[in-house]
């Protein structure tokens, strides 16, 4: 198996177990439960029924996620078999704020709607890695800690040539990571006072 | 580490990345124009007329479609189409066969791709199989690109590669080609492969989810897509095929499923395939079905197309020698009076190449159940008795 089938099959395995935590509110077993819990999923996720896994069965539908996706996701696991939030939610806010703004500017685009293709930025363009180094530079200052670890994640990712992909937006967002984002925020605009989708995160805000 | 120390330590992780990015954006070779067409030999000006047709083998199949071939060494071509029970079906294969051009014959078909097969290698789901397009990379070794589908209908198509060393013998395992930021969906193909100057190739591609549009993948000699060129814009062109005539200048077709009238479109670029002209109808009808093209060896252009705006009954040849500006209809291969017609009267997805000796060769889908095989020289297509 090549190395970026493992590496997009683990981040789909990531998703899955990330999924399965949340819905099934793991953090609210006993310790060693979740830990039997989150192994039990981790082999029903990677190891194969037939030909496939369910993490290959994922990853036919969804592709191979971005970075933004696995941090997020990495981040729910370690919340919800730990208990303790990792990400704080003013991170949080910035880092769903640019990837709902980044997926209103790629996805209409390069489904067709206009001449211009932001996607073709992203197989070498100056401009698209300038532009880059600008909000990661201003998100560093800012101590928003949680941007500028998805776009260093991405940028070595895509370095390595860790997927199939030769794109810098791939590895930067995808439509799971925006969904998300797009929830999150209107969910914080319709319910500003109350728990929301990050009630582990705003513990440590 | 202390809170200082991790963000310095972010900063430096933060520098290294981006002179990462910079050093590979910064130190990119330049893109390449086209490469220079096969120089296919020139007709003999007093030929004869010649002109023969065969149904290709399909022993299995009940519906086949989307035929494609490369000639490859030995005197012979390689044909690949798809065939299952129905269109979509997850059945569907891909055959290959292939034609001696001294014995005139096709061998028997086999399937050299199936569902199963390109599940197990790309390690993900896949529900269906589609168009198949045959090239050659910058090494010259034989390339299939082929569209799969893991979800819902063609809309959610991606585009895969197998590379051949021994002519079509043996192939690599399959590898997804990225297309596309949205799950990588909607990518598909049926136009040629075409080669730059570079050692990449350019793949037309088109997508099918929310808009319809052309684009031009450019592909590196590896078969990684390292950029793209959109050919149109919307959601009513597709299938693009596109015939370079210099290291400069191409021009390209497409099928129309827009508003009538309903016409070929045609693009045109100048500068080797990095700007295209707004795509324009041509005066050539085009019943929302796919077309091709070849640019012969005496610099006239080909292009295969269903001569109505409304159905595919009819499948001509229209000839042009001024580059696409102009055209006349040069001969019928099916509909009207011609040959005797298929169960289904469909005659769809033309394929169009011109083999090494001159010879012009039509693979296409005869009513859906076989695929067609027309062969022909230069003076049978100008009607010389």
């Amino acid at each position: 198996m090549s190395a970026n089938a493992i590496l997009g099959l683990l981040g789909c395995g990531l998703l899955g177990l990330a999924g399965l935590a949340t819905v099934i509110r793991l953090r609210r077993l006993p310790l060693r439960a979740r830990y039997a819990v989150m192994l039990a999923a981790a082999l029903a996720v990677f190891v194969p029924i037939g030909d496939l896994s369910i993490a290959a069965w994922v990853r036919g539908v969804t592709g191979d996620l971005s970075a933004a996706t696995l941090v997020l996701a990495g981040a729910a696991c370690i919340a919800q078999v730990t208990g303790r939030a990792l990400i704080g939610n003013r991170d949080k806010r910035a880092l769903c704020r640019l990837l709902a703004l980044a997926a209103a500017f790629l996805y209409p685009f390069a489904l067709g709607w206009t001449p211009f293709d932001p996607y073709a930025l992203g197989f070498g363009s100056v401009e698209f890695v300038t532009a880059l180094l600008l909000v990661t530079l201003a998100a560093w200052s800012a101590r928003l800690n949680l941007v500028v670890l998805v776009v260093v994640v991405a940028a070595l990712a895509f370095l390595a040539g860790a997927y199939e992909s030769r794109n810098l937006w791939d590895y930067l967002v995808d439509p799971f990571a925006s969904f998300y984002a797009l929830a999150w925020l209107l969910a914080g605009v319709r319910l500003p006072n109350s728990v929301s989708l990050s009630r582990n995160s705003r513990q440590a805000d | 580490m202390t809170a200082r120390g991790q963000r310095w330590a972010s900063l430096v992780a933060l520098a290294l990345a981006f002179a990462g990015l910079y050093a590979r954006v910064l130190t990119a070779p330049p893109l390449g124009g086209f490469a220079p067409p096969q120089t296919a030999a020139r007709a003999e000006s007093r030929a004869a007329p010649r002109y023969e047709a065969q149904l290709l083998p399909n022993s299995t199949a009940a519906s086949v479609h989307s035929a494609t071939a490369a000639e490859i060494s030995g005197g012979r071509l390689r044909a690949f189409w798809y065939g299952g029970s129905r269109e979509g079906a997850s059945d569907v294969a891909i055959y290959t066969s292939v034609y001696s051009l001294r014995q005139k014959d096709w061998s028997p078909e086999r399937a050299v791709v199936t569902r199963e097969f390109v599940q197990r290698h790309l390690r993900r789901s896949v529900r269906k199989l589609g168009n198949p397009v045959a090239g050659r990379d910058s090494k010259g070794r034989l390339c299939l690109y082929f569209v799969s589908v893991s979800v819902g209908g063609w809309a959610g198509s991606a585009v895969n590669l197998m590379v051949s060393e021994d002519e079509g013998e043996t192939w690599s395992p399959p590898r997804r080609l990225i297309a596309s930021p949205f799950f990588n969906i909607s990518t598909l193909v049926k136009g040629a492969p075409l080669l730059f100057s570079d050692g990449g190739v350019g793949l037309p591609v088109y997508h099918e989810l929310i808009g319809k549009f052309g684009e031009l993948l450019r592909l590196d000699a590896e078969g990684h897509a390292i950029g793209k060129t959109r050919l149109s814009w919307g959601q009513s062109s597709l299938q693009p095929v596109i015939v370079p005539r210099s290291e400069k200048e191409a021009v390209g077709f497409m099928r129309y499923s827009g508003d009538p009238p309903n016409r070929i479109l045609i693009v045109r670029s100048g500068d080797g395939g990095v700007h295209w002209s707004r795509p324009e109808k041509t005066a050539l009808p085009n019943p929302n079905a796919a077309i091709a093209s070849v640019l012969l060896s005496d610099g006239a252009l080909l292009l295969a197309l269903n001569n109505a705006e409304e159905d595919r009954e009819d499948l001509s040849l229209a000839l042009s020698t001024d580059f696409g500006n102009t055209w006349r209809t040069a001969r019928r291969l099916e509909g009207g009076s011609g040959p005797a017609p298929a169960p289904v009267p469909e005659y769809s997805y033309p394929w169009v190449m011109q083999d090494r000796d001159g010879d012009v060769h039509v693979l296409y889908t005869w009513g859906r159940s076989r695929i067609k095989h027309v062969r022909f020289n230069r003076a049978w297509l100008e009607g010389r008795p």
